[in-house]
């Protein structure tokens, strides 16, 4: 990891509306880091990533991401980028290996490159028996996987995880996880939303999202030693507990 | 992009042959509505616009004309004895133009035969294009003289009449519902599977994950629309080629300009479709604002009633039905062998309207979400 800053936002901002589904977040993600995006659902999680991968447009606010502008450049971002949705993005009729083809080539791959990439991720994500069924029959955490080989194909700079491993057994989240770590060892940053707490444990640093504004941000470590708390799990559950209660 | 582009129009291929629902859609279709459609749709038709030429001109001709327009079946074109006596040869020009769709013609000596009691034939033309409406004119017209003959000499009928039929001179309905059918199909089938693609793919997440490629918002469309561009044509072949086959419908003019008028027509038609795509936010809502534009194509496209037989302001709302001038193609093509000078208008008029309703719906579908 250096020091080399590759997501930077200030003052993001997003109104539906009158609503506020994201609210003067700011924040920066340097490369090779494992950011952890946390929050209740609904808190604006998924509206400031879609944001950051040129998806939609914010209200106010300016921000880069992999040097490029995401209000004016867009489309650059997208070459630099990896995105992998809450959805289940793949086409559920074509085998594994038919949607990594596909969207290999949308991201200007040839055949030949793109067939020594599957064969690479196939390998790491021990996906080899998977890739020749069709994917709607397949166990949702062989899913996520081949969702994982689909974003990571053309070797993004940044990868932005939406609630990757929503839905899958623990076994299947600590292999897909330590495959981020792997990434990460790379050089790729990764952008990641979770539910799960033990998971927040295994990123370099969280940020915790409350009604579209960012309320926490540090190391694991730290926000637990701040709020005194036993583990994460109680840390978070006690912070969101207050602000409702603030609120009400 | 050329990459991105191969590769989206085979993904779409490799999608619909794996869909047999989409598959029998395609290919089913066509064939099952030739059949049902062909066989079993006869029409009521009222206020055929006929042209009269009575050589007679006497008060006994009168009387059958009157007859003749007394009712709401026939409605009063040109009166050839008014003005001075208009050659026979005229009418093919009003045939031609769609001014008029029949012509009695009442030879000079109707009144002193019918009088002396011996048989007289009258002469009834018809433009067989409509061969559904030039069969049921000529009935009317039959019933309409027996009744005359009746009333005048009280005998069975000692008039005769001799038809013609112009254009198709077997006056085989089929051979007016067949073009009918398959325009309908090619309009139901490309809307319905453009609007409803991209529909499902929004539903699914695949949009999304396609948006953030690099691929542009017009190669995404243009991906589809080959797609289902290859697909509606092969299906016309499929209907026509059954038409031609079983019906056995003439095929007069030129395969390649029907072709290449058909494309034409589809970027109408799948531009609808994306369009549709870029206002609805589910399949049953793409799916339901398709069937809804295919009837209402259907119904203003002189499929079933004759454009001309409207009330006006239904006239002028058939000009925004694309379908329309595809019908008169198709029909002015396969039966009369028409040229790209006679059917110029209603080319000009695809290629204006297909190109406004594209460039609309690739301005509205962004990439980038307000």
């Amino acid at each position: 990891m250096n020091d080399k800053i590759v997501v930077q936002v200030e003052n993001l901002t997003k109104r539906f509306g009158t609503f506020t589904a994201v609210n003067n977040v700011s924040l920066s993600v340097r490369q090779g880091e494992i950011f952890g995006f946390l929050g209740a659902n609904g808190a604006g999680k998924t509206t400031v990533i879609r944001m950051l991968c040129g998806l939609l447009l914010p209200s106010s606010g300016m921000g880069k991401v992999a040097g490029y502008d995401i209000l004016t450049q867009p489309e650059r971002i997208k070459r630099a980028i990896g995105y992998m949705s809450q959805k289940f993005s793949l086409y559920p009729d074509m085998t594994g290996r038919e949607n990594l083809y596909f969207y290999g080539a949308a991201y200007g791959l040839g055949r030949k490159l793109i067939g020594e990439r599957v064969m690479a991720l196939s390998e790491r994500l021990s996906l080899r028996e998977f890739l020749d069924r069709p994917s709607k029959g397949l166990p949702i955490g062989w899913r996520q996987r081949l969702a994982l080989a689909v974003s990571t194909l053309h070797h993004p700079k940044i990868l932005f995880l939406d609630e990757p491993t929503g839905g899958v057994d623990p076994a299947f989240r600590r292999t897909f996880w330590s495959t981020l770590y792997d990434l990460a060892e790379e050089g790729a940053t990764i952008f990641v939303t979770t539910h799960y707490m033990d998971e927040a444990e295994y990123c370099r640093r969280i940020s915790i999202m409350h009604q579209g504004q960012i309320i926490e941000l540090g190391t694991p470590h730290e926000l637990v030693k701040k709020h005194r708390a036993a583990n994460l799990e109680d840390m978070f559950v006690d912070l969101i507990r207050k602000r409702e209660s603030d609120n009400a | 992009m050329f990459r991105a582009y191969s590769a989206l129009i085979r993904k779409e291929f490799i999608q619909v042959s794996r869909d047999r629902n989409m598959l029998r859609l395609i290919f089913l279709m066509p064939v099952v509505q030739l059949l049902v459609l062909g066989y079993a749709v006869n029409l009521d038709v009222k206020k055929i616009s006929l042209d009269v030429y009575d050589f007679n001109r006497s008060q006994t001709s009168r009387e059958l004309v009157d007859a003749m327009k007394a009712g709401d079946y026939f409605i009063p074109g040109e009166e050839g004895q008014t003005k001075e006596r208009r050659p026979l040869w005229h009418l093919a020009d009003r045939f031609q133009d769609g001014s008029a769709q029949m012509a009695v013609i009442i030879p000079e000596d109707f009144s002193e035969r019918l009088t002396r009691g011996e048989n007289v034939t009258i002469g009834l033309m018809a433009d067989g294009t409509d061969a559904n409406s030039a069969r049921i004119g000529l009935g009317y017209t039959a019933q309409i003289v027996d009744r005359y003959a009746w009333k005048h000499t009280g005998l069975s009928p000692p008039i005769g009449i001799r038809s013609a039929f112009l254009y198709n001179p077997e006056t085989e309905s089929v051979y007016y519902m067949v073009p009918g059918i398959v325009a309908t199909l090619l309009t139901m089938v490309t809307i319905m599977l453009t609007s409803m693609a991209i529909v499902r793919e929004r539903e699914m997440g695949t949009l999304e994950q396609l948006m953030v490629t690099p691929i542009s918002g017009f190669v995404l469309l243009m991906g589809k629309i080959t797609t289902f561009a290859i697909l509606g044509l092969l299906e016309m072949v499929i209907a026509l080629a059954v038409g031609v086959l079983w019906f056995g419908i003439p095929f007069v003019g030129s395969p390649l300009l029907l072709l290449a008028l058909a494309v034409l027509f589809l970027i109408s038609t799948l531009g609808m479709g994306m369009f549709f795509s870029t206002i609805t936010s589910s399949q049953q809502q793409a799916m339901f604002l398709a069937f809804f534009s295919t009837i209402f194509a259907m119904l203003t496209s002189g499929f079933f009633t004759p454009i001309s037989n409207m009330p006006q302001w239904m006239q002028y709302i058939t000009y925004l039905n694309p379908m329309r001038y595809f019908m008169t193609i198709m029909r002015g093509i396969l039966m009369k062998g028409a040229g790209i000078a006679d059917l110029a208008p209603d080319i000009i008029a695809l290629a204006v309207y297909g190109s406004v309703i594209f460039s609309l719906s690739v301005i509205r579908f962004k990439k980038r979400t307000e």
